[in-house]
C-alpha cells in the first residue's frame, strides 16, 4: 500500500504533522519539567515504598522514551504504518514495538534459564530479534 | 485515509490513563523493583540482580505449579465448551421457557467465588455433607481433603457448575443471532442435524466461542479463590496452582523477592496468552475472501 505514488504527501498534511510534532514536543517538555522541578522540590512525594532501584529506574526510562519516540514517528508520519508481513495478518508500529518488548522478555527469561546471568548477550540478541520483527513482521 | 482526525479526543483518555496509572502501572512497576531486591521487612531493601529469577526458572516447585495448572486449563476448556455448546443448542429459542432458562443459566454466575468455594467444601464433606455422605452411604471412598484424585474432581465439577452458564450464554447469544433464513435453506437441501450445526451454527459462534475460550482459560489460569477454600491447595501440594503458590510465597512466607519474580514471569505468561487470543480475534476471518472456503 504504501508502495503506490499516493503515499507522497501532501505539503499542507505534512506541515499538520509538524505541527503536532511541535504541540507534542512542547507539552512533554512543560510536563517532564514540572516533574523534575516537583521532585526535585522539597514537597516531593515520598516513593521509598515503591523500592527503587537505578538499573529498574533505567529499564522504565528507556520504556518511556520507546513510548515518547514512537509518538513522535506517528506525527512525523501519522497511519501508524500498517502491513502485512510473515505472520500474514496486519500490524501497525505499535504491534511491533509491543512483540519487540515482549519477545525480549522471553528472550532474557530464556537466556536466565538456560544459558546463565550474563544477559548483556541476551540483550544483544532481543534487539537483533527487534530489528527483525520491525522489518519483516 | 479519509478518516477526520482530531486530536482532542486524547483529552477524553487520559482519565482513563491517570486510573490504569494508579491501578496498574504503578504497582507493576514496584513488584519489577521488588523482583530485583531482597527485603527482610522494615522497608530496607538489598540488591540481588536476577538472583530470584534464577530460582524460580529453575525452581521445581514454579514447574510443577505451572504444569498444573495448564492441565486444569486445558481440562476446563475441553469439558466446558463442548458442554456449553450442547446446552445452548438445547435451550429453547422462542416462548416462556426462554427467560426461566436464561435465568437459571445466570444463577451459578451471580454466586462470590468465596461463597462458591464454601458451597461445595461443605457439600463433598464426608460426614455432613450431602455428595459426601451420599458417596460414602454407596460405598465410594471420597475425601477430597486426603485424596489428590477426589481433590481435583471435586475442584473441576465445581468450576464447570460454576463457569458453565457463561459458556452456554455466549453461545446462545451467538445462535439467536442466526437468521432464520439459514435454516430454511439448509431445510430445503434437506440437511441433517448434524450438517446444520457443522455448515450453519458453528461457523456463526466462532466469535462467540473464541470470547469464551479466551474468558475460561484466563480466569482457570489465574484461579486462586475457589480451590483455596475449597483444598487450600492440597492434599500435600495436588492442588496448588500459580496463583496459590504466589499467595503462600509471598504473603505465607514473606519471600517478597522470589515472589515479586514469579509474579513478573506469570504476567509475562498471561500477557502473551492474551496477545495471541487477542491477535485471533480480531483478525479471524478478516482475510476470508482469499480463502477457498470448504
Amino acid at each position: 500500500m504504501s508502495n503506490t505514488p499516493s503515499a507522497v504527501k501532501e505539503p499542507a498534511q505534512s506541515s499538520n504533522g509538524l505541527r503536532i510534532l511541535g504541540w507534542f514536543v512542547f507539552v512533554v517538555a512543560i510536563v517532564g519539567g514540572a516533574l523534575f522541578a516537583w521532585f526535585k522540590s522539597d514537597s516531593a512525594p515520598n516513593l521509598a515504598w515503591m523500592a527503587w532501584t537505578k538499573p529498574t529506574a533505567i529499564f522504565f526510562i528507556t520504556i518511556v522514551c520507546l513510548l515518547l519516540a514512537m509518538s513522535i514517528w506517528e506525527a512525523i508520519s501519522p497511519g501508524s504504518g500498517p502491513r502485512i508481513g510473515i505472520l500474514r495478518f496486519e500490524t501497525t508500529r505499535g504491534d511491533r514495538l509491543f512483540l519487540s518488548l515482549l519477545g525480549s522478555a522471553f528472550i532474557h527469561l530464556a537466556w536466565l534459564g538456560f544459558v546463565g546471568p550474563d544477559l548483556w548477550k541476551a540483550l544483544g540478541v532481543s534487539l537483533v530479534y527487534a530489528l527483525l520483527v520491525f522489518t519483516l513482521v | 485515509m479519509d478518516k477526520p482526525l482530531n486530536n482532542k479526543a486524547w483529552f477524553f483518555v487520559l482519565p482513563v490513563f491517570f486510573l490504569v496509572a494508579i491501578s496498574a502501572i504503578i504497582p507493576l512497576m514496584t513488584v519489577v523493583n521488588y523482583s530485583v531486591q531482597d527485603t527482610f521487612g522494615n522497608n530496607q531493601f538489598f540488591w540481588a540482580g536476577t538472583e530470584w529469577y534464577e530460582e524460580v526458572l529453575n525452581s521445581s516447585r514454579f514447574h510443577d505449579a505451572l504444569i498444573r495448572n495448564l492441565i486444569f486449563s486445558g481440562i476446563i476448556l475441553a469439558i466446558e465448551i463442548p458442554l456449553g455448546i450442547a446446552i445452548a443448542l438445547s435451550m429453547p429459542r422462542k416462548g416462556i421457557w426462554v427467560p426461566v432458562c436464561l435465568i437459571l443459566m445466570a444463577l451459578p454466575l451471580l454466586i462470590p467465588w468465596n461463597v462458591v468455594g464454601t458451597i461445595w467444601q461443605v457439600f463433598g464433606r464426608a460426614d455432613i455433607g450431602l455428595l459426601g455422605r451420599a458417596l460414602s452411604e454407596l460405598g465410594i471412598e471420597y475425601n477430597y481433603a486426603t485424596n489428590w484424585l477426589d481433590a481435583w474432581i471435586t475442584i473441576i465439577v465445581m468450576d464447570v457448575w460454576h463457569w458453565t452458564s457463561l459458556v452456554v450464554l455466549l453461545c446462545y447469544s451467538g445462535l439467536v443471532a442466526i437468521p432464520e433464513a439459514y435454516y430454511q435453506a439448509a431445510r430445503i437441501d434437506g440437511a441433517s442435524k448434524w450438517k446444520v450445526f457443522r455448515y450453519i451454527q458453528l461457523p456463526k459462534m466462532q466469535r462467540v466461542l473464541l470470547i469464551a475460550v479466551l474468558l475460561r482459560f484466563m480466569d482457570s489460569f489465574m484461579i486462586y479463590t475457589e480451590p483455596f477454600v475449597l483444598t487450600g491447595g492440597g492434599p500435600g501440594n495436588s492442588t496448588t496452582f500459580l496463583s496459590i503458590d504466589l499467595v503462600k510465597m509471598a504473603i505465607g512466607q514473606f519471600d517478597l523477592g522470589p515472589a515479586a519474580a514469579m509474579s513478573i514471569i506469570y504476567f509475562l505468561i498471561i500477557l502473551l496468552m492474551s496477545w495471541v487470543f487477542y491477535t485471533l480475534m480480531t483478525n479471524f476471518g478478516v482475510d476470508a475472501p482469499e480463502k477457498e472456503v470448504d
